[in-house]
């Protein structure tokens, strides 16, 4: 049987572990709190962009009278053959099956596009996204080309693509998430939609971990580009949580003062729904035309942002249940090993007991 | 006309940023930079939809005070009792950081440089250019107010 002392310096090393698990927790906790409160601040902003193009898209010319259908290059559908994909996985380990789950769905779903003949250009958001394709897929190759024109005034620039794999990695993102800033989309979109336009890539797609409450979550893989609903999320889902997952989640959440669902729309969001849509003449002081392709790509830089700000979310969420999985399980095994102990000194004990009263009695 | 409501005569004046709505309040005028200029609207104006240019929002009377803020890259909706002010950059005044704002000049430089012979890149660094151009123009335009004080 194990010596005691070993045993007390076991127990007081998992002790020590599940200060650390049960800190971890805590700050998970209080992160995933900000970080909800963040998703919900943002939606009134996405849900006005929304109405208000649906409201100037109606007033506009944009209509093609034939077919009814919007004309605008982030609209066209054009058969898929490049596909981007986004990849948002967490900055951190330590978070359960987040980053693998998300991983695995995204395999998943550039098996079935390579599949089809299609090829995929990678960009990961986050360092445990780009740490795992960095390993096995190539960077994408770029010729930079300059033309002087004969006048020697302006030049002619292009970037050429040359791609040498199925799969490559178009960029890599390794600080968007850290702090979710929007000047930083909005750069990420321009350059999508640069890409988009010159027919580099013919659909964008996005995978990450959906988040609508700590016991309501999935990875999830979104059609970002073409649109082709305004103010709607095209997705499929790639996992969802198992009931085991959700009474693990919804306990760690419970013991953290964490919400397990999220408030009832707020009075903002009520009023974004009307944003520019009042049934009354505007005078527009740039034309409808105008106003819907300036706020074209602001609207799928919201979209991204979206998708940001719940996988951040759902990272700390993750965090917390696997962390207060671990503290769980450092207080069982505490508590076997104080037993081990107890059993081991009493033994211990009884033997000297026994010892003694023998030697008594041979006096 | 609008409903005459308990704040008659006042304009509800919401501002919108990406991250959060950054001004909810009151204001018997707003001072709006549009794409064609600056325009105010009082209570009651008629129903507009703007582009929004680069510029301040002023804000007067009401519960808001007297408030400035920089807003760029967005639109606006003037409606007979409220406006509401969609920015994707909006910030007060004193948040404007001069270092940036002259990475962001550099910025517009640098795609100016690249913009080759493509006309839209050319305005996306006209745009970023005049953004960055009109924040300084509210900074020097602030502090010129703050020395007359």
């Amino acid at each position: 049987m194990a010596n005691v002392l070993d045993l007390r310096r076991r127990i007081r090393s998992v002790k020590n572990t599940r200060q650390i698990t049960k800190a971890m927790k805590m700050v998970s906790a209080a992160k995933l709190r900000r970080a909800q409160e963040h998703a919900m601040q943002a939606r009134p902003y996405a849900q006005m962009l929304a109405s208000v193009l649906d409201s100037v898209v109606r007033r506009s010319d944009l209509y093609n009278e034939e077919t009814g259908e919007i004309m605008h290059p982030l609209l066209t559908e054009r058969p898929e053959k490049n596909v981007l994909v986004l990849v948002i996985a967490g900055d951190k380990g330590f978070a359960g099956g987040f980053n693998a789950n998300i991983g695995k769905a995204a395999q998943r779903f550039i098996q079935e596009r390579l599949a089809m003949g299609q090829n995929v250009d990678l960009e990961p958001i986050g360092k445990k996204a780009i740490a795992f394709y960095k390993k096995n897929v190539p960077m994408a190759v770029y010729e930079h080309k300059e033309d002087r024109y004969d006048n020697d005034l302006a030049r002619h620039i292009e970037e050429i693509r040359h791609r040498a794999a199925p799969v490559e990695i178009a960029a890599e993102h390794p600080t968007l998430l850290v702090k979710a800033n929007i000047s930083e989309i909005a750069a990420l979109t321009d350059s999508i939609i640069a890409r988009y336009g010159s027919a580099e890539i013919d659909s964008v797609y996005i995978v990450y971990n959906e988040f609508k409450s700590v016991i309501s979550q999935r990875v999830v893989v979104e059609k970002l580009l073409p649109i082709r609903k305004l103010g709607s999320h095209e997705m499929t889902v790639m996992e969802e949580m198992t009931e085991e997952q959700k009474e693990a989640a919804g306990s760690a959440a419970r013991k953290s003062g964490v919400a397990l669902t999220l408030p009832e729309e707020s009075a903002y969001e009520r009023e974004a729904k009307l944003f520019g849509t009042a049934n009354v003449d505007y005078i527009f002081d740039q034309s409808p035309d105008r106003i819907f392709r300036f706020l074209m790509p602001r609207y799928v830089t919201t979209q991204i942002f979206h998708a940001v700000l719940e996988s951040i979310a759902a990272e700390h969420a993750a965090r917390m249940t696997a962390t207060d999985a671990a503290t769980k399980n450092a207080e069982e095994l505490i508590d076997r090993l104080s037993l081990t102990m107890n059993r081991a000194r009493q033994a211990a004990i009884t033997k000297e007991i026994i010892e003694i009263v023998s030697g008594a009695a041979a006096l | 006309m609008a409903e005459v409501g308990t704040n008659a005569g006042l304009l509800a004046v919401r501002l919108v940023t990406p991250d959060r709505v950054l001004l909810d309040a009151t204001a018997e005028a707003v001072e709006l930079p549009s794409m064609s200029g600056y325009l105010e609207t009082l209570y009651g104006a008629a129903p507009l939809l703007a582009e929004l240019g680069s510029g301040e929002v002023r804000l007067h009377g009401g519960s808001a005070g007297e408030q400035v803020f920089f807003v760029a890259w967005g639109c606006a909706e003037v409606l007979p009792e409220r406006v509401t002010i969609l920015a994707e950059v909006a910030m007060p005044l004193d948040e404007i950081d001069p270092e940036q704002v002259q990475a962001e000049l550099r910025h517009g430089a640098e795609l100016w440089e690249q913009a080759g012979d493509d006309p839209e890149k050319y305005d996306k660094a006209n745009a970023v250019t005049r953004v960055a151009e009109a924040k300084l123009a509210s900074v020097a335009h602030r502090n010129a107010e703050a020395g007359k004080r």
